[in-house]
């Protein structure tokens, strides 16, 4: 596979939807069956290591699903070179810095 | 029937119009273009390609009712008044519903519409078994009228690097034909941000391909040959 592929974004997009799908489906059949039936149990879950794994790990998957798509429509939209770099770079530091700050959280009250 | 025509000649420096017609089918007349073709003995001032008359030559598309298709296999009866006629959407007007091509072939080049050698030609002509025929049935019946590619968003968005369905439809024709021997440079052509991969599987091409061939699907087919080979 190249760098410049265009089978490698496709590719991650599809990766992470069937991702995405799999936790939601996860999620939706914990709320249904009670299985974290508070707020304090969630937070228990979330504040595990494992828990906190799965929600970054999601997070990231989210990202990488988000700014392919984005990078799309910029793509299709947005001709003046410059303009869509910026714009890419914008999205990317954003997506960057909401992950970074999750990871903080996340690690504060894992070790807290 | 009262038949609305998109008017243009960029020579005139005029902006194009949308000209009203009246004219009745005669007896005989069953297809768009039997009228197109009176409405031309009236005004012989409009301008539309055709040649065959019957689909195969594909030479009168255009976009009727807001969907591209060809006037000469387009029934008249079922068609709602007026009946609105523009060129095909996405490329330049030469004049009237004659647009400019050259984009189009562009890309169909590009992705070496013919077979590649493998090796030696043979002495005789090159064996292909039933099977491996049978895989390029709703593929070599494409006649690039371009009523696929210039119906595709992504090919409006992108006229110039995306290759568009027609042009993705031949690279699989070739692409899964067992006597070609360039298969991997194909792919490596096609595996690129915009050549192939600016389709969003919108379907318009299959919607309204006027031969009842399915590019999208053929473009699927070309991300699965680029999966299985990078697997």
């Amino acid at each position: 596979m190249r760098v410049f592929s265009g089978q490698v974004p496709w590719l991650l997009q599809r990766l992470t939807a069937l991702f995405l799908i799999a936790a939601l489906l996860v999620i939706f059949i914990a709320l249904l069956f009670g299985v974290l039936p508070d707020y304090a149990s969630w937070r228990a879950f979330v504040t595990s290591s494992h828990g906190a794994t799965i929600v970054f790990v999601s997070y990231l998957a989210v990202c990488t699903h988000a700014w392919i798509g984005v990078r799309d429509v910029l793509l299709d939209y947005v001709k003046p070179l410059p303009l869509r770099l910026l714009l890419l770079m914008a999205i990317s530091v954003l997506l960057a810095a909401t992950a970074i700050r999750l990871l903080l959280v996340l690690g504060a009250a894992l070790f807290v | 029937m009262h038949l609305r025509i998109y008017r243009y000649d960029p020579d005139s420096g005029s902006a194009p119009t949308m000209q009203d017609y009246t004219v009745e089918p005669e007896a005989g007349d069953r297809k768009l273009l039997d009228l197109l073709v009176r409405v031309k003995s009236v005004d012989d001032s409009l301008s539309f390609r055709r040649s065959c008359r019957e689909g195969i030559c594909g030479s009168d598309g255009m976009n009727i009712n807001g969907r591209n298709g060809l006037a000469c296999l387009t029934p008249i009866d079922g068609l709602a008044e007026p009946v609105t006629i523009r060129p095909l959407p996405g490329l330049p007007v030469v004049r009237d519903l004659i647009v400019d091509m050259t984009q189009f072939f562009t890309h169909y080049s590009a992705i070496k519409p013919y077979l590649i050698e493998k090796g030696p030609p043979p002495e005789r002509e090159r064996l292909q078994t039933p099977v491996d025929r049978e895989k390029l049935d709703g593929l070599y019946e494409c006649i690039l009228c371009a009523c696929c590619s210039t119906f595709c968003p992504s090919f409006w968005w992108n006229p110039d690097k995306f290759l568009g369905p027609a042009a993705l439809l031949q690279a699989y024709r070739f692409i899964v034909d067992s006597r070609d021997g360039a298969t991997a440079e194909r792919l490596d052509y096609l595996d690129d941000v915009y050549r192939l991969f600016r389709c969003r599987s919108i379907m318009n091409c299959t919607e309204v391909c006027p031969k009842g061939l399915s590019p999208s699907h053929a473009i699927e087919q070309i991300r699965q040959a680029l999966l299985s080979r990078s697997l």
